[in-house]
């Protein structure tokens, strides 16, 4: 996929960055970034240091953009021109930043309950300050958080990784070398209540049995994404509660 | 026993009517940040976002004064109207006023009746779901607040404060702390602690 | 809401009057101000910026490119500010606005005028420079982002790293990782921007403040001379009120000079 000379990716039963090929890189999130925000977060996935914030539920302008049913969804994903370690990157949208958000706000018309508030319109802005590879599943990841975290209810807080293919071995959770030199990249994410699938996207080349082992991997790391989305979003309350206990 | 919650975790086994729960395959799941109480039943937002309701009160700030109606903002995606003929005092674009909502029609705009101007003093915004903490179980904490800051406040449930006169900054200070802390127990006592030593 | 909001702006008005400011500030106090550099690490250089809820991240990359034709010994400097829609309630998506293309003008003029670059430093061979690109991202409106927006430009500067090139036969590649020195500055640049509330002029005004002064002038400094202002919005000021200005501005950058050595490990 990607061009030049290809580096040994797995070597050893480990990756170039040492993890394992089902290690996911370290992730912290921190809640509440943005004050003027409705509801947000920032999240540091490996490398990737990424804010989402949302704005709404507000009255959806201009009017013809209205659904009387239900809410709707503005998405933008946007990458910051000093993100990547090579060149300066040109600022405003492009095709994948377009496709992005695309995906982004169709993850998020599954999760929100939109019907509460026909009419309105809901923003949901994702910009990443640094990338390194997955930007698009650590985005929907913060941005669950940031969403639960507006108030604005939800029936389930949904996560996303990518698992991807280098040789015949599957690695979840591609960092940007790996990401253009695999055989495969699948970018996921899933409502975990369900285990239901609310973003697929694939290139590369996967067999039947790989894709099924692969959504295997997606969910084990599932339990600590969430887990980590979980207890961003406790931990203020927790840290108050526990200051005036006894 | 209580616990905090966030939206999608399980909360019982069995189907609960909850205004801010769903019910999938006969288990019942929370759809907001809130706290969960597994004696009582009962689920209380932390986060949660306020829409139009019949005999609410609310304060906003009219955004358009029309032909024969008053665009009233209440910090919400639907907006507040006034029928001009049935106010017999002046109200302009920019001011404060106070009102009761009288009905909520197909859109969610709030018809609104007996509204009243908020002349100078402050208006505030905190998030909808702490306001019944702020105004307290029978007005306990709102009524320690205006005792010992000597301010006018009033209260939307739309999550808009009006106060006047009086520390405001202490007043101010009061409702930041009891937005902050409202899930937790023994607040309405730090309250009066914090006031007392304020208002010296 | 605040927009169109008479009870918001008669109260700072009647705070005015008593000569108080909302935040308990006094009319030529800052709020408080911290700078974080090296936050994004795959830049050259980077800074956040807080000045009480102002959130201000500027992020400096360094590549190859031309010179400009009247400067050809000298490299680039090309600054561009991002009014980013999570920011406030009120910035919307969408090409850079009037605001952001002022504020990034302004914040360029002092550093360029006040030489915080070497830029004879950035000539690599003929036809070949160094490009700087400053970009200033906003993430919490919260009032007087000019000020906020020079100090994380230059301490962003002050504390970036200059990559190489290495040419292999007529092929130039850019390392930038490993063994790297700092890239080359030569001066510090600060800014005061004062606001005119109700006849009052302010130091750094807030995002409620701002809503309702009338006249804005920011004045970009280094220890010795002004380097650049700006005056801004509808209202005015009279010469005596500019000539006060200017004194206040030169005690206050001593501070902030400080604080972006600091930051920047000096």
């Amino acid at each position: 996929m990607g061009g030049g000379e290809k580096p040994e990716l797995f070597k050893d039963g480990k990756r170039l960055d040492g993890r394992g090929p089902e290690d996911l890189r370290e992730i912290k999130i921190i809640p509440d970034y943005i004050k003027n925000a409705d509801g947000s977060a920032y999240i540091e996935w490996g490398n990737n240091k990424i804010i989402a914030a949302v704005y709404g539920p507000q009255e959806a302008l201009p009017k013809h953009v209205q659904d009387p049913q239900r809410a709707i969804i503005k998405c933008r994903y946007q990458m910051a021109p000093f993100s990547s370690l090579e060149e300066h990157g040109r600022t405003g949208p492009n095709r994948r930043a377009t496709e992005i958000s695309k995906v982004t706000k169709e993850v998020f018309e599954n999760a929100v309950l939109l019907d509460y508030f026909p009419g309105s319109e809901i923003n949901l802005y994702i910009e990443v300050l640094q990338g390194d590879g997955g930007t698009r599943a650590a985005g929907i990841t913060v941005a669950s958080v940031a969403m639960a975290l507006s108030g604005i209810p939800m029936r389930d807080l949904p996560y996303s990784v990518s698992v991807g293919k280098v040789g015949d071995k599957l690695i979840l959770d591609l960092n940007k070398i790996e990401d253009n030199y695999s055989d495969a990249d699948m970018p996921i994410a899933m409502s975990p209540k369900s285990n239901d699938i609310v973003l697929l996207q694939m290139d590369g080349n996967l067999t039947k049995e790989e894709i099924k082992q692969g959504l295997i991997m997606v969910q084990k790391a599932g339990e600590t994404i969430s887990r980590i989305q979980r207890e961003a979003i406790k931990a203020p309350y927790e840290r108050i509660a526990e200051r005036y206990k006894k | 026993m209580q616990k905090i919650v966030v939206p999608g975790e399980k909360i019982a086994d069995t189907p609960l009517r909850l205004d801010d729960g769903v019910v999938e395959k006969n288990a019942t799941y929370s759809t907001v940040i809130g706290i969960y109480d597994d004696e009582r039943k009962t689920l209380i937002p932390l986060e949660g976002l306020w829409y139009p309701r019949r005999d609410d009160k609310i304060v906003g700030v009219i955004e358009e004064d029309k032909l024969n109606t008053y665009v009233v903002n209440l910090n919400s995606p639907y907006k507040g109207l006034i029928i001009s003929k049935f106010v017999d005092i002046p109200l302009g674009a920019g001011d404060a006023i106070e009102a009761m909502i009288k009905e909520v029609d197909k859109t969610k705009t709030a018809i609104l009746m007996r509204p009243r101007r908020l002349a100078g003093g402050k208006v505030m915004m905190v998030k909808p779901s702490k306001i019944p903490r702020i105004i307290g179980k029978n007005d306990t904490m709102i009524k320690q607040i205006m005792d010992f800051t000597k301010s006018t406040i009033v209260i939307g449930l739309n999550g808009v404060i009006w106060m006047k006169g009086g520390n405001i900054d202490l007043a101010t200070a009061a409702i930041l702390k009891i937005e902050e802390e409202a899930h937790t127990n023994g607040l309405t006592d730090r309250v009066h602690e914090m006031l007392q030593k304020g208002a010296l | 809401m605040q927009q169109e909001n008479n009870v918001m702006g008669d109260f700072l008005k009647d705070l005015m009057q008593k000569g108080k400011r909302e935040d308990g500030r006094t009319a030529m106090d800052y709020r408080n101000i911290a700078i974080r550099t090296n936050v994004m690490p795959n830049a050259e250089g980077s800074a956040e910026v807080t000045m009480g809820h102002t959130k201000v991240l500027a992020g400096v990359k360094v590549g190859l490119g031309a010179p400009m034709r009247d400067k050809p010994n000298e490299g680039n400097l090309m600054t561009a500010a991002e009014l980013l829609p999570l920011a406030s309630r009120y910035y919307e998506p969408g090409p850079p606005s009037p605001d952001a293309v002022e504020l990034a003008r302004v914040i360029d003029r002092g550093i360029r005028a006040a030489n915080v670059i070497d830029m004879e430093a950035l000539f690599v061979e003929p036809e070949k420079v160094w490009e700087v690109f400053i970009d200033i991202y906003i993430l919490n409106y919260h009032g007087n982002l000019f000020d906020a927006g020079t100090l994380a430009a230059t301490a962003a500067l002050k504390s970036a790293r200059m990559p190489k090139a290495e040419k292999v036969g007529e092929e130039i590649t850019v390392i930038r990782e490993g063994n790297l020195g700092k890239l080359k500055t030569k001066n510090v640049v600060t800014s005061c921007t004062f606001g005119k509330l109700f006849g009052t002029p302010i130091l750094d005004p807030d995002g409620n403040e701002e809503s309702f002064m009338d006249a804005r002038v920011t004045i970009a400094n280094d220890e010795n001379v002004v380097r650049a202002m700006q005056k801004g919005l509808g209202g005015s000021f009279s010469t005596k009120e500019l000539d006060e200005l200017l004194d206040v501005a030169f005690e206050k950058s001593k501070g902030m000079r400080n604080m972006i050595s600091n930051a920047a490990g000096e």
